[in-house]
Formats: structure tokens, C-alpha cells, sequence
């Protein structure tokens, strides 16, 4: 990998050669939580934030989005993307954006997701965590591949790490704003991902975790929280890797109708709904626990389903929390 | 290429074959894929109709003959419109997809097909194709139906009832309703037709087990007993073959509507399935 550093003076003037990809989306703080917004100057945003409401995802994989329109009777595609750039994005969510790659760029691909994700410059920014935070259990708090270039705070600018050939581009075509790293860049880059590793005071166990679950299958836990949870489907909403959607067509006048995608949550009872009535997750413990078995999926090469972002706790109105679940389930077994 | 778009496909004829179940005969206006499509036996296509929606709905045809046949039942608002359709009318169509059942591996071996409901639609892919190939030691036709008006395609499962020993073929049929004409059919064939259900079927017939493999499609309460029944002769989990409804959106593993599964093992029903063993639903929670 290369390294490059950013002096503080200069990231304005870095920011605005970033308008030349096209239109810039970064974290804004509104109220007391942050979104990624569309941003005009370096200075709207909020670069120490610790989550956004609704990932990254949006941008990739629409609240709701047009599929096809239909024209003469016939359907036609829809959507043409253009570059865009997403600035500040953590660690943890660049992790959940491969979750998502793995997903919809695998065979058949889809053409949607690919081409805004080849439409996207991605401009990562280191972050410290929370008390919700638990991507350092889940190996997601560091991103080694996934962006164009991400950003590590130093106490006078910061250290680049360039992780794709757009992002060499990006840094030759604004050479005048880089200098090379020094040693004692490095050493305030070291000091400061200990600082941050240490920071974490939440863990979750993963070791075994996949099949410690599949064990507690029927464990009395499940149904205890599932009749705490109001089954609302916020975290389906807010999980960076929650990728669920439902298709319907819907008429916009007389004469023209569309396809749409958006969001569905298998909190919902239609999600296991099929043709004559039968529903395979009849109830809301059934719904509860397949969404923990869904986010607690092991692949091998690959990791987990979740990141740790804590934003399924932020956002639960019945104050349900992740890794507390977890631990419980393990307990139960103990 | 864009895995969500359908192509044009015109219904050349709808049969009605009961009263909730009608018979679509479809062809795709572009010739090139009318050549070029194939499937296999299991396997499921989306049906497309233009401003209404998709539903998933398996092949009932067999990929010996053409043109493609789907059995759709009417159960819900989709299902309802595509039956108020009339020969002519073009509706879209993208797949196949799903694994489909492994015929190949099967060749050379007696299969039992064991239908109930409109559980006979897929099997009857496989059924044809069985039967059209000649690849397959035996095949056995079990079939749990409500009543007479209920059997689907019964025009050929009669005929099969008849006429089947002379392609290695054995039907039997289980009627849970009496009427005269289940009567008259159990006076006929009194050895292949009882009322009672799927599973009494098996009574009296002794399988080489060894070399048989058990295909199974019917309503989710269904495969519990039959299972039970080929556990019980001693078939392997392995050689049992059965077929499995979700509520399929994309049919190409994205949309999530059909993952099933635990954190250990989990499956999309659309590419990993539809057709999975007892052996996978051992090993993966939720499945059946």
C-alpha cells in the first residue's frame, strides 16, 4: 500500500479536487444524529462523528429504487449512475459495503449495485469508538481493501493510505497537496490506532459463536427478547449489511407503470409468507431469531454478517442490545 | 445482462384442470430462445406479468417436450389475475432457476415420485422426463389428492393408472373425499387406489432400496410422514429428494426472502434449492 500524507492545511483544497469525480456525499450532523448528506463545502460536515443513521447502503442499495418502467407495454431499465463521492465513511462500514459485494456482484450480478458501485469513490475516515461499538471483536474496526483512499487522523493532518488505482489518480493529479510520510507520522499513526484499540469497551465472544447459536436454538433467551422487541424492523433498516427487499409494480398515472425494489425486513410477518397462506416464521420469536442467526452467519473466507457498528442498538426503540443478546444465548448453554 | 428482466412470452393455450388450477402453455416470442431454453427437472421460472408483478411457479413440463407448461394455482392476488388471462396474451417470463433435481446422478435407479396436492406439478417434470428418457429403472407414482375433481392432470394420470406397467411405471392414488367416481376408480384398481392418504400408499410395495432414490413435493405437513415412512424402509437421507416452496422475489439469491438456515448453514431456497435431501434439511434448521 501506498502512504501519502495530507497536511491539515491543505484538505480543503483537497475536498474540492474531490468535485471533479462528481457530487460529494459526506456526514452532517442534524439534530442528534448524523447522515450522509450531500455536501457543497468541506466545512458542512462532521468528520468526528461515530455512526450515521442509515449506512452507507443507501447509496448502493436503495430505501426504494426504480428497477424497470414501463413503456409501450414493454419494460424498460432504468437508471444511469453518475460518479459520485462518498467522503468519511468508517472502517466498519466499508467492511459491511464487501459484505454487500459479495452479495449482489456475485453470479448473476446486479446491474443496479454494480454500477453505482462502480460510480463511487470512497474516501474512508479513521474514527474512535463508542460504548455501543464492537467491530474490533468482528476484525471489522481496521479496512485493509474496500476504498479509494482513507483518511487517518494525525495531530497535524492526516496520513493517506491509497487502496486503489482511482485513488493514485486522485493523489498524482493533486501531488502538490501530499507530502511524503514522515517517521514521526508514523509514529503518531501507531500511537493512535492503539489509543483506539484500546478505547473499545465492548465486546462480543465470537469464537464458536456460530455454532453456540445453532446449539441455543432453543433456548428460553430467544423467547424472552422476542417479546420485548416491538418488531418494528429499525435494525433491518439501519444494519449496514441488512440487504432484504421486496419487488412491486406500481402505477404512476393511466398510462405508466413502474417496478420498484425497497427495503423489507424479516421482522415483518409477510417475509415468510407464501402463496395460499403458509408462513414460515409465524411468529415474532421465530422472526427475532432468524434475524440474529442472519447477522451471526460465519462464511469462512468472509467473516460474519454483521460489522459491529452498533447501530441496531442505537436505533431499537425496545433498547434490545446486540452482544448482550448474544452473550445471554451463550450463557444459556453454560 | 440484467438478471431481473423477463422476456415476451405469449400463451398459446390455458386448460383449466381443476377448479382452482389451470394449465398455461407458453412460447417466447423471440424464436432464438425458444431453441435456446432448457431447464431441468425442480427447477422454477418467474412469471412477469407487466404493471401486476412476479410470482415464482415451477415447471410442470418436461424438458423432453416443448413448448414450456406451467400449473398455476389461484392463491392470491397475482395468481387470480394471470387465470382471468386468455390465450394470446403475452406475459414475461425469466429463468429457469434453482437447482433442480439431480437426474443424471439418478439414472439407472427406480424412482418414487411422491406427489400430494399441487405437489404433482414439479413431479410431473420429473415423471415425463422419466418416462421419455427410459434412462430409469422404475418409476413409482404416489399421488395424495382431496378428491377426484382435485387430481391434476388427470387425463394422463389415469392413463399412466392404466397403462403405466408397460413403461415401468406405477401409479397410485390416495383420495381423502369420497365421491362415485373415486368409488368406481378403487373397484378398478383396487390394488392402486384407497382412500386415506399419501403415505398408505406404500403399503404392499417393496422397493429395491438400495437402488431407488425418493422424490418428494407436497404441502409443508406432508413430507414429515413420508419421510418417516422411507426412514422406516431404510432409505438414506441422502437419496431422499424433496422439493421446497419460499416466497422467492429475485430467484438469484439477492433479495433475502427465501434464506432459511441457521448462522452454521445458511441457505437461499432459490439457488442452493429448490430440490435439497433430507440430509440438508438434517442439517439446516428451518428448512422443512
Amino acid at each position: 500500500m501506498r502512504y501519502v500524507k495530507l497536511p491539515s492545511g491543505n484538505f480543503e483544497d483537497f475536498f474540492n479536487s474531490l468535485r471533479g469525480i462528481g457530487q460529494i456525499y459526506g456526514p452532517v450532523k442534524e439534530g442528534k444524529t448524523h447522515h450522509f448528506r450531500r455536501v457543497e463545502e468541506a466545512g458542512e460536515m462532521d468528520l468526528k462523528y461515530t455512526r450515521t443513521m442509515l449506512p452507507p447502503k443507501k447509496f448502493f442499495v436503495r430505501p426504494r429504487e426504480r428497477l424497470f418502467s414501463l413503456e409501450d407495454g414493454w419494460w424498460r431499465k432504468e437508471g444511469d449512475e453518475n460518479p459520485f463521492v462518498l467522503f468519511g465513511v468508517h472502517s466498519c462500514d466499508v467492511h459491511a459495503l464487501k459484505i454487500l459485494d459479495r452479495v449482489y456482484l456475485s453470479e448473476p450480478v446486479d446491474p443496479y449495485y454494480a454500477e453505482r458501485r462502480k460510480s463511487a469513490f470512497i474516501v474512508g475516515i479513521s474514527c474512535l469508538p463508542d460504548e455501543l461499538c464492537f467491530c474490533k471483536s468482528l476484525g471489522t474496526h481496521f479496512a485493509m481493501d474496500g476504498f479509494d483512499l482513507f483518511l487517518h487522523e494525525l495531530p497535524d493532518g492526516w496520513l493517506v493510505r491509497i487502496g486503489s488505482v482511482r485513488g493514485h489518480e486522485v493523489v498524482w493529479e493533486n501531488a502538490r497537496l501530499f507530502d511524503e510520510v514522515s517517521d514521526e507520522d508514523i509514529a503518531n499513526f501507531k500511537a493512535f490506532e492503539e489509543r483506539r484499540a484500546e478505547a473499545f469497551k465492548r465486546e462480543l465472544r465470537s469464537e464458536g459463536l456460530a455454532d453456540t447459536l445453532d446449539l441455543a436454538y432453543n433456548s428460553p433467551v430467544w423467547k424472552e427478547y422476542a417479546e420485548k422487541c416491538l418488531a418494528c424492523g429499525n435494525c433491518n433498516l439501519v444494519c449496514p449489511t441488512c440487504r432484504c427487499y421486496e419487488v412491486c409494480d406500481r402505477w404512476v398515472d393511466a398510462y405508466r407503470a413502474v417496478r420498484e425494489r425497497r427495503y423489507d425486513s424479516c421482522f415483518m410477518e409477510s417475509h415468510g409468507l407464501v402463496a395460499g397462506g403458509h408462513n414460515f416464521r409465524p411468529t415474532r420469536l421465530d422472526r427475532f431469531r432468524h434475524r440474529y442467526y442472519c447477522k451471526s452467519y460465519f462464511d469462512p473466507s468472509a467473516g460474519f454478517n454483521c460489522v459491529g457498528c452498533g447501530r441496531c442498538d442505537e436505533f431499537c426503540p425496545a433498547g434490545i442490545e446486540h452482544v448482550k443478546v448474544l452473550d445471554e444465548i451463550r450463557g444459556s448453554l453454560e | 445482462m440484467n438478471p431481473y428482466e423477463s422476456h415476451p412470452a405469449r400463451i398459446l393455450e390455458v386448460k383449466d384442470l381443476t377448479p382452482r388450477e389451470k394449465l398455461f402453455t407458453l412460447r417466447f416470442l423471440d424464436e432464438k430462445l425458444n431453441e435456446e431454453f432448457t431447464f431441468r427437472p425442480g427447477q422454477f421460472v418467474i412469471v412477469d406479468v407487466p404493471g401486476f408483478g412476479e410470482f415464482p411457479i415451477s415447471l410442470c413440463s418436461s424438458p423432453t417436450r416443448s413448448p414450456i407448461q406451467l400449473c398455476i394455482r389461484k392463491a392470491g392476488r397475482m395468481t387470480k389475475f394471470i387465470h382471468g388471462m386468455k390465450e394470446g396474451s403475452v406475459v414475461g417470463i425469466r429463468g429457469p432457476y434453482g437447482n433442480g433435481f439431480p437426474m443424471e446422478d439418478m439414472e439407472g435407479s427406480n424412482l418414487i415420485l411422491v406427489a400430494g396436492g399441487l405437489g404433482m406439478a414439479p413431479l410431473r417434470s420429473v415423471l415425463w422426463y422419466a418416462l421419455d428418457t427410459g434412462r430409469y429403472e422404475h418409476v413409482w407414482l404416489f399421488y395424495g389428492t382431496k378428491a377426484y375433481e382435485d387430481i391434476l392432470f388427470r387425463d394422463e394420470v389415469l392413463h399412466l393408472l392404466k397403462h403405466g406397467s408397460a413403461m415401468n411405471c406405477t401409479v397410485k392414488l390416495a383420495y381423502e373425499i369420497e365421491s362415485p367416481s373415486c368409488i368406481y376408480l378403487e373397484q378398478g384398481f383396487s390394488d392402486r387406489v384407497c382412500r386415506g392418504v399419501v403415505t398408505d400408499l406404500f403399503r404392499g410395495e417393496n422397493f429395491d432400496i438400495e437402488n431407488s432414490y425418493a422424490l418428494i413435493c407436497g404441502p409443508p405437513i406432508m413430507y414429515r410422514f413420508v419421510i418417516r415412512e422411507l426412514l422406516n424402509r431404510k432409505l438414506s437421507p441422502g437419496r431422499i429428494y424433496m422439493t421446497l416452496e419460499r416466497r422467492m422475489r429475485c430467484g438469484v439469491g439477492k433479495c433475502g426472502h427465501c434464506v432459511v438456515g441457521t448462522s452454521v448453514s445458511m441457505k437461499y431456497i432459490c439457488q442452493d434449492g429448490p430440490v435439497f435431501t433430507y440430509w440438508d434439511a438434517l442439517s439446516t434448521r428451518g428448512l422443512i
